[in-house]
C-alpha cells in the first residue's frame, strides 16, 4: 500500500489520486499525508487500532500511513450503529478508534483522523518487513471475524499492473471490504484515478459515470444490475465504460449481453475471490462461469480452486495469514480438508464451465422452484427418531439444484431402522412441493454446526 | 463390478420411489412410457448413483441416458476404461 503511493507520488506527483464529495487529492498530497499519519501514529504510540470513516482519501491516508510504520488498521462500516461497533471492537481487542464521529462511545480511545494526518511527517525510508491490517468479514451475525493479511502479500496480486493514468476508477464497494482494498490498489499500482462518492450506492454510481468521468467499474452483478436500472429510470444515457468487472455473485448470462449493449467495446471480467482466500480467478471472455481450466486436476496442479460434491472448494492464494482470534480457526473442521476450504458456492461444470448455481446457505433453486431449506428442515428435525437434521442445496445438472439433507438418527440405528427413518423423513415433507422434498438423504453422525460460512465471495 | 452395484442402487431407488421392477430390463425407457421418470426423480436417481459410484451419466455422459441399459453401459465404460 504505502509502496504502490510511493511509487505513483514519486512519478506522478500532480495527478489526482483520489475524488470524493470532499474534494480531489493528487497522489503527491496523499503521500505527505500518509507520513504525517504515520509520524501521528507512531507519536502516540498506536499499533494497532479501527478504523470508522467514509472518505476514502482518508482512509487511503490511514492505511498507507499505518502500513509505513507497521500498526495495524481494521476498518469497521462507516455507519455502524454505536453499540454494535463498540461490542465488535471489544470482541477484536480495539482500544483505539480513529473517527471523526462524535457517537462512538466504549473503553477506547478515540483520535481524530486529521489529528493524526496534522502531525510531524515520519521520514523513514519504507515500511518494515511486517505490514498488517486486519479485514472484517462482511455480513456477519453473532460473532464478527477478522482475517489477518499483510500488504506485501496482498500487493502481489497488482505485481503486474501497468500504469494507466487516464483510468478512473468508481469505488462501488465499501473500503473496508477485501474487493474495495483490490479496487483501491489497483488504482495506485496503476496511477489512475478512484472517484469515490459516499454513499456507495448505485445511483451513486450513476451520478459518478455522468459527472465525474469514470471509464472502469468494479461491482457485484446486483450493483451493476441496479446500476442499469436506474440510468433507465432517469432516462440518462451512460457515457462508454473501458473496464466493467464483475464478482461477489455469479454473473448471469443476460447481465453480461446488457453490459456489452450498454458499454460498446467495454471489457468485461468476472473475479472469483474471498477475504481469506484472496483473489483465486479471473476470467475476460465475457461468459458466464469459470473456465474449468481454472480448476485444480493433473494439468493444473498449482489452481487455488476444485469441486467436491457440487461445492466450490479453494485453497490460499494471495490469502490470509489467520484470523484475529486464533480460537476461530479450524473451529470447523467440516469446511477444512487439509489447505482446501469450503466456499459455500454450489457450482456445476457444463461444456468446460463452472457455473456458480448459488449459495449452499441460501435458498435453493430448485428447477426454478426456490426452496427455503428451514420448513423442511424443521419438518424433519420434529421426527422423534431424527436428533438433528441440515437441509442445504446439492448441485445436479438436471434441476440445476436439488434438496438434500443430512440426518443424525437418535442412538444408534441399524440398516432396517434407518429404511424405516427414510419412510418417516418422506412422510413428513409429503405435505410440500415436490421440489422442496429432498432427493437426497444421508445419515451421519453429527452435523457440524457452522453459521455463517468461513469462506465467502467478495470480490474486485 | 460397478455395473452390478448401479443395477441395485436403480433397484433401490425404484423402491423408493413406489415404481415396480418387475418388468425391468435394460431396455426399459427410464422417461415417457418406460419408468416415467420425470426431472425430480431423475435427479434422485442421479445422486443415488453418485453417491455410491463416485460418478453418474445424467451429469457426466454427453446426452442424457435413455433407457436402463444406457446407465449400465456408463458404468461399463467408465470400469474398463
Amino acid at each position: 500500500m504505502i509502496l504502490l503511493l510511493e511509487r505513483a507520488a514519486a512519478e506522478a506527483p500532480d495527478h489526482p489520486a483520489v475524488v470524493t464529495g470532499e474534494g480531489t487529492t493528487t497522489y503527491g498530497e496523499l503521500r505527505t499525508a500518509a507520513r504525517r499519519v504515520a509520524g501521528g501514529l507512531v507519536a502516540q504510540g498506536v499499533t494497532r487500532f479501527a478504523m470508522v470513516e467514509p472518505d476514502a482519501t482518508r482512509i487511503v491516508q490511514l492505511l498507507a500511513g499505518a502500513a509505513l510504520v507497521g500498526s495495524e488498521p481494521c476498518q469497521y462500516q462507516a455507519d455502524m450503529a454505536p453499540a454494535e461497533f463498540a461490542a465488535q471492537a471489544e470482541s477484536l481487542g480495539h482500544d483505539v478508534v480513529v473517527t471523526r464521529r462524535t457517537d462512538l462511545e466504549g473503553p477506547f480511545r478515540v483520535i481524530d483522523p486529521d489529528e493524526l494526518a496534522g502531525a510531524e511527517p515520519d521520514t523513514r525510508p519504507g515500511p518494515g518487513e511486517a505490514q498488517p491490517l486486519l479485514i472484517r468479514t462482511t455480513g456477519t451475525t453473532g460473532v464478527p471475524k477478522a482475517a489477518r493479511h499483510d500488504w506485501s502479500i496482498l500487493g502481489r496480486t497488482v505485481a503486474t499492473v501497468s500504469p494507466r493514468p487516464q483510468q478512473r476508477w468508481l469505488l462501488a464497494y465499501g473500503p473496508h471490504q477485501f474487493a474495495g482494498l483490490q479496487v483501491i490498489q489497483h488504482v495506485l499500482a496503476s496511477r489512475a484515478t478512484l472517484v469515490a462518492p459516499f454513499p456507495r450506492q448505485p445511483r451513486d454510481g450513476v451520478d459518478a459515470l455522468l459527472t465525474e468521468g469514470v471509464t472502469c467499474v468494479s461491482a457485484t452483478p446486483t450493483y451493476w444490475r441496479f446500476l442499469l436500472a436506474e440510468a433507465r429510470s432517469r432516462g440518462v444515457a451512460l457515457p462508454a465504460l473501458e473496464q466493467a468487472t464483475l464478482g461477489g455473485e455469479a454473473s448471469p448470462a443476460d447481465l453480461l449481453e446488457e453490459l456489452r449493449a450498454t458499454f460498446p467495446g467495454v471489457r468485461v471480467s468476472q473475479v472469483y475471490a474471498s477475504t481469506e482466500f484472496g483473489s483465486v480467478a479471473s476470467v475476460r471472455d465475457g461468459r458466464p462461469g469459470l473456465d474449468a481450466a481454472v480448476l485444480h486436476g493433473e494439468a493444473n496442479p498449482t489452481s487455488h480452486l476444485r469441486v467436491h460434491d457440487g461445492e466450490l472448494w479453494v485453497r490460499a492464494g494471495a490469502g490470509m495469514l489467520g484470523y484475529a482470534d486464533a480460537s476461530t480457526e479450524a473451529a470447523d473442521p467440516a469446511d477444512a480438508d487439509g489447505e482446501w476450504r469450503r466456499t459455500g458456492d454450489l457450482v456445476e461444470v457444463v461444456d468446460g464451465r463452472v457455473l456458480f448455481r448459488g449459495r449452499t446457505s441460501e435458498v435453493i433453486n430448485v428447477g426454478g422452484v426456490k426452496v427455503h431449506p428451514l420448513p423442511v428442515e424443521e419438518r424433519i428435525s420434529a421426527l422423534d427418531s431424527v436428533a438433528a437434521a441440515r437441509v442445504f442445496g446439492r448441485a445436479n445438472r438436471l434441476t440445476g439444484a436439488i434438496v438434500a439433507v443430512e440426518v443424525v438418527p437418535l442412538g444408534g440405528a441399524d440398516d432396517a431402522d434407518l429404511d424405516r427413518l427414510r419412510e418417516q423423513i418422506r412422510d413428513a415433507v409429503a405435505d410440500l412441493p415436490r421440489a422442496w422434498q429432498p432427493r437426497s438423504v444421508a445419515f451421519v453422525d453429527s452435523i457440524q454446526t457452522r453459521g455463517d460460512k468461513t469462506v465467502r465471495r467478495v470480490e474486485a | 463390478m460397478a455395473v452390478e452395484k448401479a443395477r441395485a442402487v436403480i433397484a433401490e431407488f425404484l423402491a423408493r420411489a413406489g415404481k415396480s421392477s418387475d418388468d425391468l430390463s435394460d431396455e426399459t425407457p427410464l422417461f415417457g412410457e418406460g419408468l416415467a421418470l420425470d426431472s425430480l426423480e431423475a435427479a434422485e436417481l442421479s445422486v443415488m448413483l453418485e453417491d455410491v459410484l463416485g460418478t453418474d451419466p445424467f451429469s457426466s455422459a454427453e446426452q442424457l441416458p435413455q433407457t436402463v441399459g444406457d446407465i449400465l453401459a456408463f458404468y461399463e465404460v467408465s470400469s474398463s476404461a
